[in-house]
């Protein structure tokens, strides 16, 4: 636990000496107004990101199960977009998140009643990356539609993600609802470990699976929709770091809970980071997209960790 | 009632500028006795910045506009285009219009132009004027194409006679930032904007984000006024961080597309 702590403590403090100004230490105005709301969004949505993941592997008993993967993630962009574009979050800032927790909360509610004979089936993760397409194509289909002619130059930030340029207020807004999400989702470990033996022991044990699905549920919405409404679609994270910490703290999936939070945080950071310094030091026309570099690592990731699921 | 709005579009100002009042007397007496000429020609316009030159200059000709030509935030002739038909820059539905020629711009619809071109229809591309003299070039060939060169001239002497009108105002390093962070670099409209009312570009052409523009802030910073519609690209102009930064704003409609109508962008930044 000391390790984390001061891996976060360094990392943190690397994260407001870099940026486009080069490295060392800003004036107050880019440390305050950029360097902060940057690093304290990639550590609040990775930590939102990590959990989810090592919950809804958890709850569907499925070590391939990621919010962006499972299509929570672009459906939470889409809901975000559409209070974005039209106007609605100019009136009423905190719509973004809402907007973004109300289209993660549906493409959860969808996949879970279309596969509620067996959440656990491979069928779900298929059903997934059906809502994923549905999702970009939607996203798609709305940016076209918006009332901004040149919104559709901005699928790669919904689809990709970034942090680049984001404010205070964009922090202000994503705080509440990710700190509530992680909460939520931190109390269901005891719930997870019961469910791992199995719905009939669980049953038997008193833990009310239909409940804990539910918290789940409104968990990964909160965090993942309010992630995704300040910081796009950010995929790879909730896979990757579970199934990185799981030969270090076991198969329980209540012991994963706490540890994927804090890789999640710094697997974002280290991700935003290198993606501030290759817009530094390479010859790039802007910084690479944080999903794109999330992707970079995770794909490989993937194909490992399915041939270890399929015989 | 086009004609009309031709005419108070050139005299919004007033200027004491002995060239100007010539120029708009020019016009009138030009609009007063010369009739339409190419009557009956019909016009479609697949762009932006033609559709704006097409109602200035032979309102009477226009067959279809294109569809951004009614958005007032990027359009200069919005409320003309809201009472003309419109069309998607797509073959099928041009050729349905039976045009007897097409403008366009280089980028975008090439592909409708190719198969408009193959049917044998009389099309006219213009290129993204880079400075006013560009702009004089621009208007002087599409009124040349719409059969109404009398008007391109008269439109061209107004133009001068409004850009040498402007006195620069304090000057001093400039940055036009764009949608997206882009700066206008050197040989750019943009540019020339920024020369014509007195700045030094200080901008390279190339994109900047909030962080490096606070690293080496300009004295003034030029941006489009905030649109109708948020995006994230102009959301970024906007940014809070900037608020120590002096900044002038134009409509954006004025430098969507370079043409007449930006000597008006000229002029309040010369203030």
């Amino acid at each position: 636990m000391r390790g984390w702590g001061i891996a976060l403590a360094l990392l943190t403090m690397a994260s407001l000496l870099l940026g486009a100004a080069g490295l060392g230490v800003p004036d107050w105005t880019i440390l305050w107004q950029l360097r902060v709301p940057r690093t304290g969004l990639a550590l609040l949505v990775g930590a939102g990101l990590g959990l989810s993941g090592a919950v809804l592997q958890g709850v569907l008993r499925n070590p391939l199960a990621d919010p962006g993967f499972l299509g929570v993630g672009g459906c939470a962009a889409l809901g975000a977009v559409g209070v974005f574009y039209w106007g609605v979050a100019a009136v009423f800032a905190p719509a973004l998140p809402l907007g973004g927790f109300a289209g993660a909360a549906a493409g959860c509610a969808v996949l879970l009643y279309v596969f509620r004979r067996s959440p656990s089936g491979p069928g779900l993760i298929l059903g997934g990356v059906a809502l994923s397409a549905l999702a970009a194509a939607l996203l798609s289909l709305a940016l076209s539609a918006a009332p901004n002619p040149f919104a559709l130059y901005e699928i790669t930030f919904w689809l990709m993600g970034g942090l680049e340029d984001r404010t205070v207020t964009h922090l202000a807004l994503a705080v509440p609802p990710i700190v509530l999400g992680c909460a939520l989702l931190l109390r269901l470990g005891r719930g997870l470990d019961a469910l791992s033996l199995g719905e009939e022991t669980a049953a038997t044990m008193g833990v009310p699976i239909a409940a804990t699905l539910r918290r789940a549920v409104l968990g990964v919405a909160l965090a993942v929709g309010a992630g995704a409404a300040v910081a796009g679609g950010i995929g790879f994270i909730g896979l990757i770091v579970p199934n990185l910490l799981r030969p270090m703290v076991g198969e329980r999936p209540g012991a994963l809970l706490w540890p994927s939070t804090i890789a999640g945080a710094l697997l974002l950071l280290v991700a935003d980071m290198t993606a501030r310094a290759a817009g530094l030091w390479l010859p790039l026309a802007a910084e690479p997209r944080l999903g794109v570099l999330t992707a970079l690592l995770g794909a490989p990731f993937l194909v490992v960790a399915a041939r270890r699921v399929a015989p | 009632m086009s004609k009309s709005f031709f005419v108070s579009f050139f005299s919004k100002k007033e200027d004491s500028s002995f060239l100007k009042k010539i120029s708009k007397k020019l016009l009138l007496i030009y609009m007063v006795v010369t009739p339409a000429p190419a009557l009956g020609a019909r016009v479609v316009s697949l762009n932006l910045c033609t559709d704006a030159l097409l109602v200035m200059l032979a309102p009477e000709q226009v067959a279809a506009l294109s569809p951004l030509a009614r958005d007032p935030s990027i359009s200069v002739v919005a409320a003309q285009a809201r009472s003309l038909p419109w069309v998607r820059p797509d073959a099928e539905a041009v050729l349905r219009l039976h045009p007897d020629l097409v403008l366009a711009g280089r980028y975008g619809a090439q592909a409708a132009l190719t198969v408009l071109r193959s049917r044998g229809l009389r099309t006219e591309q213009v290129d993204e004027p880079t400075d006013f003299a560009s702009v004089a070039r621009e208007v002087t060939d599409v009124a040349t194409a719409l059969g109404v060169p009398v008007r391109g001239a008269a439109m061209v002497v107004t133009m001068r006679a409004r850009l040498a009108a402007v006195r620069p105002g304090q000057g001093g390093r400039a940055i036009f930032w764009q949608a997206r962070g882009f700066t206008a670099g050197h040989g750019s409209f943009g540019d020339a904007v920024l020369r014509a009312a007195g700045f030094v570009n200080a901008g390279t052409g190339r994109a900047i984000g909030v962080e490096a523009m606070l690293t080496h802030p300009p004295d003034v910073l030029v941006t489009e006024q905030a649109p109708d519609y948020p995006s994230l690209a102009t959301d970024l102009l906007t940014h809070p961080a900037l608020a120590g930064i002096r900044r002038r704003t134009v409509p954006p409609a004025l430098l969507a597309c370079a043409g007449p109508w930006s000597v008006a962008a000229v002029e309040m930044l010369a203030r």
